[in-house]
């Protein structure tokens, strides 16, 4: 028995009757959120009839739609089970007994996914022991002889349906204050000598509280929600591993995002670069530093134990140092790539980007764009000699890591438009006749990766340009929180020693960013995609789960409905974008306009263009929301551009 | 369930066809080579281009097997399928043009659905119409259109009045071509619609909902040289389907009911059910700006109220203002 159980009950020895919360405080079920048993059971629909696809989706809009019509007729009042499903069955045209079949398969399901929930579990048993009466008190649309059956199949036998009060049997809600007056007049005690567990703010503690009933908030059983709509059969994988973290008690959000999500997109980098290098006959494998540190790590881990697993390196190439090492001209068309529009650069960290001393520039002495672009074009002479010199180094670098052998090399990445992939291909291509080949696997990319198809053959595992519009938008929207989250501890690669060892470029942000929240992440995410690759994952989720769907679901979880204490925890992460991989780089979670009345439509395009190629679109967003005068910033984004809104699953087919 | 429905399809060839667009080409290779079920047959077809760029956007797409038909002179589109088509003897045949794409699981659900329907000519997906703009080498979306189809569309009176459905929709079976003959090398565009109409009247052809396709077209803003036959020749599509209407006013009716009447009076309806719903968009837009109006006085008024309610948001406000 748990001591804080015992603890907390003798902190309130006055109490007669102990009332538990039932979802989420007594039972928990084996899905992060309610909304889930519904992605699993379109799962099982979808594997016998493929056109029930988007069925979770039209399971929760019917219980809105059954909550919308019973607020119509007593506003107090909750929905049933069956006044949901005759929503669902007008929904999607269902007869009598489909209605009835999906009924009773959403109760076995609610039932075969019940698990003991902890410290709710010990209270009241602890309580019983004592001899004080324990009943539950639930807002729930399942009646009580179901709760019974969940309870039982979680192993508390001793729950009888004479002890449930649920609101769709009694005409009230928790939230509303009707079912506590139910409960306190039944049970003939003052609501003093009440003492109740839960984990609902409102309905578990400040109604309540209101009445006079001793409160004790469990609030952190419901950190897994997220936004009930995203309810769909990809979100699955990610929803056992949440599940998992939260019956355990983990509640750093460090842990939970690298053992989730992040090790999702880690474990598939090395899942789907195995099935792609063998279905390829490709001659290894080469991560991308620095997104591909963490696969390549357990690659080689795996390969201990496999040896017929292909060779894997680590190979370092960067935009920038791809651009110089093939950099034959520098003139007016070209030079705006080592220099961005806005930025503002002194003499010497010119010259560091480029590899040479700049001459015509007083020294110390900040440039804007256009000066700096002007002083690179009149050393054009001097880059060009720096860049072939890099060129020998970087060539050093690749045929270091084998990928100047003659024969197909598949190259793993983050992505997102493969523009630098396809630069090192024709590089490699050039440099051996044509006789080392690359071809690349992207996590994600957007419609930018078209024109790159005409040099580079490759494939997106969890996105491509052929998604919808508004999913390519998503995924601009996450680019920098991905880049941030799935990287190394050390910096950017800008350039090589005479044997051919990569340079980093160590940035102070990135390596806060690392002590503090990113390390955390990765140690967590390495175990948790160790576990699923070899198959030992506690929460059952296996790497053959990781299909690309599954990743999707996972980064839009967690990167475009994020948590708030996410959002707070990630607030300290600094992007470093910059070509030279040098400077402060920006806030991930970009903070508002300047408080104002009015914004017009063209500001409001600016500030959009900002956050989705600047920033953490959604984290920035959500950051948004919760300060009081910047909300409505955010209603307004959304109504304008429906892709920033939180619901990213459509009713149309998962990828 | 057919007692039949476990005939299998084996053999699907897609052909391909392109003229000097090698970025559109290399998407388009993309979303075949995405596809779930790798049995097939794709055969490029090039309509006169030049040769090398297309061996080359074929050779890094890196897959492998892909027939290139390099025609010597640009034909039309329908002798352009017709030159491929006659290169295989596939169960079923798909029409990928060089600038469309498919959803991963498009063959693999579109040959299942064949697969348990003997009886049908051709199986149409959901499709979604994906207006782009391309200049230079990129290409990007603007918008998204769901093309409307349902079952009823897709049978003889459904197609006589207009072609629902883009050639990327559908996956046919071979033997439809003994049956009805190949596509109409005479006519410059619609030789799809045309051939849609004869193949419907030797089986069905079976929808299937899910979007599984992606129409795209150019803006007018893209390059000339990327337009789509139907976004860059509407004269063109108006005129043939003129010629048509009389070829078909010309046959003897069947069951009492001439093909050219039919098709003449379903796109009259069709134009009248446009011209209603264009006149209901037009009031709705006017309602809709009165809304945005309405809901923008209300933003202001709860931020003022905001402030009301929250004195601290206003001195902060005024604060930020003076200190700007």
């Amino acid at each position: 028995m748990s001591e804080s159980a015992a603890a907390l009950l003798d902190a309130h020895p006055r109490v007669r009757v102990v009332t538990v919360d039932f979802f989420d405080t007594l039972v928990t079920r084996k899905w992060a959120q309610p909304t889930h048993v519904f992605a699993d059971m379109e799962r099982v629909l979808v594997a016998v009839d493929p056109s029930r696809h988007g069925f979770a989706a039209a399971r929760v809009g019917a219980e809105h739609r059954a909550r919308v019509r019973a607020a119509a007729d007593d506003p107090h009042r909750d929905v049933t089970l069956a006044e949901i499903h005759l929503e669902l069955s007008q929904m999607l045209n269902l007869d009598l007994d489909e209605r009835h079949r999906l009924a009773a398969m959403e109760r076995a399901l609610e039932v075969a996914s019940a698990r003991p929930g902890g410290l709710g579990v010990e209270v009241a048993e602890e309580a019983r022991r004592r001899g004080l009466r324990v009943v539950v008190v639930s807002d729930n649309y399942m009646p009580s002889v179901h709760l019974v059956d969940m309870a039982r199949a979680a192993g508390l036998e001793w729950l009888e349906a004479s002890d449930i009060f649920v609101s769709c049997e009694h005409g009230g809600q928790k939230h509303n204050g009707r079912l506590w007056r139910t409960v306190i007049s039944s049970l003939g005690v003052r609501g003093s000598r009440i003492l109740h567990l839960g984990d609902d703010p409102r309905a578990d503690d400040a109604v309540p509280a209101g009445m006079g009933v001793r409160t004790h908030l469990v609030p952190h059983l419901r950190t897994s929600h997220r936004h009930a709509r995203n309810t769909a059969p990809s979100v699955l994988p990610l929803s056992r591993i949440e599940a998992d973290l939260r019956d355990a008690g983990v509640t750093d959000r460090a842990e939970v995002l690298g053992r989730g999500a992040i090790a999702m997109v880690v474990a598939s980098q090395v899942h789907h670069g195995l099935a792609e290098a063998r279905n390829r006959g490709a001659h290894d494998v080469h991560f991308a530093a620095r997104d591909g540190h963490l696969a390549h790590g357990l690659w080689t881990r795996l390969r201990e134990r496999d040896p017929s697993m292909p060779r894997a390196s680590y190979t370092s190439f960067s935009r920038s140092v791809v651009w110089r090492a093939m950099l034959e001209r520098l003139d007016a068309d070209n030079v705006h790539r080592f220099v961005g529009d806005d930025e503002v650069l002194t003499p010497e960290r010119l010259g560091h980007r480029v590899g040479c001393a700049l001459v015509g520039a007083e020294p110390g002495v900040a440039l804007g764009a256009g000066a700096a672009r002007e002083i690179l074009v009149a050393n054009a002479d001097a880059v060009l000699a720096a860049a072939r010199t890099l060129r020998s180094r970087f060539l050093t670098h690749l045929r270091r890591r084998g990928l100047l052998d003659d024969g197909l090399h598949l190259v793993v990445d983050l992505g997102w438009t493969a523009s630098t992939v396809a630069d090192l291909a024709d590089l490699v291509a050039h440099e051996t006749g044509g006789r080392s080949r690359i071809e690349g696997l992207f996590t994600g990319l957007y419609w930018d990766a078209t024109p790159n198809r005409t040099r580079l053959g490759m494939r997106g595992v969890a996105m491509d340009e052929f998604a919808p519009l508004d999913d390519n938008l998503r995924l601009l929207g996450i680019v920098k929180y991905m880049e941030a989250l799935v990287t190394a501890p050390h910096g950017s690669v800008v350039d090589f020693d005479g044997d051919g060892t990569p340079i980093g470029a160590e940035t102070e942000p990135e390596r806060r960013a690392w002590d503090t929240v990113v390390g955390r992440v990765a140690s967590a995410a390495t175990e948790s995609a160790w576990q699923m690759l070899t198959g030992s994952h506690p929460s059952g989720v296996r790497a053959g789960d990781l299909d690309g769907s599954a990743v999707w679901a996972a980064i839009m979880q967690v990167a475009h409905t994020p948590t708030p204490a996410e959002v707070e925890m990630l607030s300290v992460v600094h992007h470093v974008t910059d070509i030279d991989h040098e400077g402060e780089g920006r806030p991930m979670v970009a903070p508002p306009p300047a408080w104002r009345t009015h914004i017009t439509d063209a500001e409001f395009l600016v500030i959009h263009d900002s956050l989705i190629r600047r920033h953490w679109l959604r984290g920035s967003m959500s950051a948004w929301r919760n300060r009081g005068d910047s909300d409505w910033m955010v209603d307004e984004i959304e109504r304008m551009w429906p892709h920033t809104h939180p619901v990213w699953v459509h009713g149309g087919v998962p990828r | 369930m057919n007692e039949v429905a476990n005939e299998m399809v084996n053999d699907v060839q897609v052909v391909m066809r392109t003229y000097e667009r090698p970025v559109l080409l290399a998407r388009a290779l993309a979303s075949v080579r995405g596809q779930t079920r790798q049995r097939l047959a794709l055969t490029v077809v090039n309509n006169g281009g030049e040769p090398g760029i297309v061996d080359a956007v074929v050779a890094a797409s890196g897959m492998r097997g892909v027939s290139v038909l390099h025609l010597p002179a640009r034909m039309g589109m329908e002798a352009a399928s017709n030159a491929a088509l006659a290169t295989s003897e596939s169960e079923c045949f798909a029409i990928h043009d060089d600038d469309d794409s498919w959803h991963p699981r498009f063959l693999e659900s579109a040959v299942a659905a064949l697969s348990g329907r003997p009886d049908a000519s051709a199986v149409v997906t959901g499709v979604v119409r994906v207006h782009e703009t391309m200049t230079g080498v990129r290409v990007w979306p603007v918008r998204e259109e769901h093309v409307p189809l349902d079952e009823g569309c897709l049978t003889f009176r459904g197609m006589i009045g207009h072609n629902p459905f883009p050639p990327i929709a559908a996956l046919f079976r071979r033997r439809v071509l003994r049956d009805v003959g190949a596509f109409d090398e005479s006519l410059p565009v619609l030789g799809d619609w045309e051939f849609n109409l004869r193949a419907v009247t030797v089986g069905p052809f079976v929808f299937i909902p899910d979007v599984l396709a992606r129409y795209h077209t150019r803006t007018p803003e893209s390059d000339v040289g990327t337009a789509n036959s139907i976004t860059a020749g509407v004269d063109l599509h108006r005129s043939t389907k003129r010629l048509l209407q009389d070829r078909w006013l010309a046959e003897p009716p069947v069951n009492g009911v001439n093909k050219g009447e039919l098709s003449v009076q379903a796109e009259a309806a069709l134009e009248a059910e446009e011209t209603r719903l264009r006149v209901e968009a037009s009031s709705q837009a006017e309602i809709e700006r009165r809304v945005a109006e309405i809901a923008a006085q209300r933003g202001l008024l709860r931020r003022i109220g905001g402030v009301i309610a929250n004195p601290s948001r206003g001195v902060l406000a005024v604060r930020r203002r003076l200190g700007r």
